[in-house]
């Protein structure tokens, strides 16, 4: 059985982390556990777990800026920023559980990414005990900061594998006065995606604009509209007319926040193997109709308006394997890049998470590995980069 | 100044001739004076200037520097404000003058390639014809070239609502210091493994030398609203800012000026600002056309209610772009009211903006100098412009400014906000960071640079350098 190291602050993270590289006992970093199934989980001597590093640190709301502590779920700081008025335009998957540490460790995003930004571009402080138990911050409180190297970014999607986040600070938002949202059925997702993309040219910029399709049924495209009532008006009449021109007919729909939210967690449910691609945006409707041609195609979800697409696949082990092989290959040939989200117990050797093909960078990435945790005890082998 | 003991001077010249050719060298001392300064007031000689073709001469050149262990110190148009680009170590310094080309407009995957040479206003002017546009809008957009806009991690009036380059960065081809070219990221928003990009764009030349940049190009406004407010006094157009802000809006740019700012622009450009104004917003909205009347009306009363005097709203785009060359002619203005001035660039939450403001104005009058103030409000990034007439005065005026950040950083902030630590603050990052902050930075500039010959005694503290600058005595 593993220990469970519970530190309460920084400075006992800290000193937990030092003391297991003196030890050389290897760290699993986990918050709530809602992302147990990312990346390569091999075998660990202890885990750290964040959740006692809870709380809004800071928040002054006419600075549209918000300092929490890593282990702070996502939902209490939601309602926190709620209470004045604001929020934090992230609708990352496991949402109701999820902590900010992982959201950030894991580059949690949603399908607000497009209009609001990612967690890479909303992240801009945090306070992270690196691999030798070094207290490191960088950034800082103010929403624009050029001082010294950004390594918030590195955090971002490095799977606690350069350090363990302890407080992060975001840029936040008034709530929108008014949201609104719409959808559309299409015989054939390339029409799917030729109406998203008129959307997209526009500058209407959508909070989401989402396309979701299955084996022999109608591609929908759900728009989600953000901000004052006459552009969101306008920007549905857009919706409605570029639905149109693509032979299909919009309806007005308040349901889409719980429909996306649902999208959104479509690797968070369990079953199937998911393949996650980030392409760019021209090549989406290509590669889903390669998708949708595939043996065991069960489920497609794409962030239409920034390129992130989902597929999930049910079959027989060796047909699940054939599919993703070839999904993982179409997202680099055309440019993009893709990862296996999620896979059955049963594939899990023989279906790698990055794939076959080295990120571009690695030998940079393994020096930055080396350099923020000499003792390579923070999550081993986890991500794309070690 | 430290010297390094690697190769300098005539016959480095000879060798950089012998490998690159005569006509990507220069290296008399009339030439290399050219390039002895930038938009900062530091200035330092390099041995030599290379103007790379392409790639390749960039990968040969750093081959060459790595062996004999040369500094190389990136250059694009020389606009910086912190000495980026200033060889303080003596070295190559490497103009992108000729790799100044849009190499790909992807108008179906909304992204443009291009050299590093490229001018930033000329990206969006050829991206125009196909509705597109290169967000970051530093004021000096018209020179200022997309490489050093990636090594600065330029912002500019428009980042307050659309981000700054980082923001805006999708791929990056790179060249360390020991010749290896590194391909990252390209047209899709993320790859796998660790955000080099993210780590690379603003570490000011520290960690290679880019060669190639793939950018977000974003749909134009279809429209937009453009406000002038004038205050009696600064306080009262700071103070609006936060309400703006609190009443839940956020424009695409909220820009403060106070009433020696106004002064000068007015009599170099004549913009059509209100004199005797103690401090003037410039504000924009915009995106669809419906609801920006709505959006301005509402800005409008917001600033009535604080104590606006006048209110101007930009009826046609001409008017719009005269109230917007007031802003962006700014800095170069201040000739109008003295011979030279220095910059500072530090930002603070911006609810403490009337209070930090008073502490410039208190330091202005300790110093016996003037400070012209002209910033990026919504942002809370202060420009404090400190005049003076000549080099016997820089070290007090060096001094002031120093006092500034000082207040900055003890309001929350930072020393700067987007022009860079440079060789300017590189011994002020202290005061914001502590040690252990300085040295995980420092494993970063290791693993990208372990030679440490990418444009040396820049960010970091240097021990010369730094040695007057006792932090400790300070506090």
């Amino acid at each position: 059985m593993t220990d469970r190291i519970r530190p309460a602050d920084a400075a006992a993270c800290a000193r937990a982390v030092a003391e297991s590289a003196a030890a050389s006992l290897s760290l699993r970093i986990r918050g709530a556990g809602t992302k147990d199934y990312l990346g390569e989980v091999l075998p660990v001597d202890a885990v750290l777990d964040t959740t006692a590093l809870a709380g809004i640190v800071a928040h002054v709301p006419a600075d549209l800026t918000v300092t929490v502590a890593a282990g702070t779920r996502f939902a209490d700081m939601r309602a926190a920023l709620a209470r004045a008025g604001q929020f934090l335009p992230l609708d990352p998957p496991h949402a109701d559980a999820a902590t900010i540490g992982g959201i950030v460790a894991a580059d949690s995003n949603g399908f607000s990414r497009s209009r609001y930004g990612g967690v890479r571009d909303l992240l801009i402080g945090t306070t992270t005990v690196l691999g030798d138990g070094t207290v490191a911050r960088s950034g800082g409180r103010v929403v624009k900061n050029v001082a010294g190297y950004d390594l918030n970014k590195l955090f971002v999607g490095s799977l606690g594998t350069l350090g363990v986040l302890v407080e992060c600070t975001f840029k936040v938002l008034p709530r929108p006065p008014v949201s609104s949202g719409a959808h559309a059925q299409f015989a054939r997702s390339a029409e799917a995606f030729a109406a998203a993309d008129a959307i997209v040219r526009t500058s209407a910029r959508p909070a989401a604009l989402a396309i979701s399709g299955g084996p022999g049924g109608a591609w929908e495209l759900l728009l989600q509209a953000d901000g004052d009532a006459a552009p969101v008006e306008r920007t549905l009449e857009l919706f409605s007319r570029s639905a149109r021109a693509h032979g299909a007919s919009a309806q007005r729909h308040e349901g889409v926040p719980a429909v996306l939210a649902t999208l959104n967690d479509v690797s968070a449910r369990g079953d199937g193997t998911v393949v996650r691609a980030a392409l760019p945006l021209a090549a989406q409707p290509a590669f889903a109709s390669s998708a949708a041609r595939l043996e065991g195609f069960t489920q497609f979800v794409a962030d239409a308006a920034s390129g992130i697409v989902r597929v999930v696949l049910r079959a027989d082990d060796a047909v699940v394997l054939g599919g993703a092989d070839a999904l993982l290959a179409a997202a680099r040939v055309c440019g993009g890049s893709a990862r296996i989200e999620r896979r059955p117990e049963s594939l899990r050797a023989r279906l790698r998470a990055w794939g076959d093909a080295e990120p571009a960078g690695l030998f940079l990435m393994r020096r930055l590995k080396e350099a923020f945790d000499p003792r390579g005890i923070l999550e081993p082998g986890r991500s794309a980069a070690g | 100044m430290t010297v390094r003991a690697g190769l300098r001077g005539a016959p480095l010249v000879s060798a950089l001739i012998a490998l690159l050719g005569t006509d990507k060298v220069l290296g008399t001392r009339e030439d290399l004076l050219v390039y002895e300064f930038d938009g900062a007031v530091d200035t330092a000689t390099p041995d030599a200037v290379v103007l790379p073709n392409d790639t390749a001469d960039v990968a040969k050149l750093s081959r060459f520097c790595h062996q004999h262990d040369v500094p190389i110190v990136p250059r694009g148009a020389g606009t910086g404000l912190s000495g980026g680009a200033i060889p303080v170590e003596g070295g190559v310094v490497v103009s992108f003058a000729r790799m100044s080309r849009i190499l790909e407009i992807d108008v179906p995957n909304m992204r443009a390639v291009v050299q590093p040479g490229l001018v930033n206003l000329h990206l969006s002017t050829a991206a125009a014809p196909h509705g597109l546009y290169f967000v970051p809008d530093p004021s000096s957009q018209k020179a200022c070239t997309i490489g050093g806009n990636v090594a600065e991690n330029s912002g500019g009036p428009h980042t307050l609502a659309y981000g700054v380059t980082t923001n805006h960065v999708t791929g990056l081809e790179l060249v360390l210091s020991d010749g290896s070219v590194v391909r990252l990221g390209g047209k899709a928003v993320e790859y796998e493994g660790y955000d080099l990009i993210g780590a690379f764009v603003g570490s000011e030349g520290t960690l290679g030398i880019v060669t190639e940049i793939t950018v977000r190009l974003t749909p134009l406004p279809e429209d937009k609203r453009t406000i002038l407010a004038a205050f009696p006094t600064i306080d009262g157009a700071s103070e609006t800012v936060s309400a703006i802000i609190g009443a839940g809006i956020v424009p695409s740019a909220i820009e403060l000026m106070d009433q020696l700012a106004t002064e000068a622009v007015e009599a170099a450009v004549g913009a059509g600002y209100p004199l005797d104004a103690g401090g003037i917003l410039l504000m924009e909205v915009d995106g669809l056309r419906d609801g920006l009347d709505e959006a301005a009306t509402r800005i409008e009363e917001i600033c009535r209610a604080n104590g606006a005097t006048t209110l101007r709203r930009a009826a046609t785009s001409l008017e719009r772009d005269r109230l917007w060359a007031g802003r962006k002619g700014a800095f170069a203005a201040m000739g109008r009211l003295a011979p030279a001035y220095y910059v500072q660039d530090g930002v603070i939450p911006r609810t403490r903006l009337p209070e930090v403001l008073r502490t410039v104005r208190e330091v202005a009058q300790r110093h016996g100098v003037r400070i012209a103030n002209v910033f990026h409000a919504g942002d809370g990034n202060l420009h404090p412009l400190i005049l003076f007439a000549d080099e016997s005065e820089l070290e007090g005026v060096k001094e002031a400014g120093l006092e500034i950040l000082e207040a900055c950083v003890a309001a929350g902030g930072s020393i700067t906000g987007e022009h860079g630590v440079g060789m300017e603050k590189n011994c002020f990052m202290p005061l914001q960071f502590t040690a252990d902050d300085l040295a995980t930075m420092g494993r970063v500039k290791s693993a990208f640079d372990p030679a440490g010959l990418a444009n040396p005694g820049k960010i970091f503290p240097t021990p010369g350098r730094c040695r007057e600058f006792q932090l400790a005595a300070r506090r």
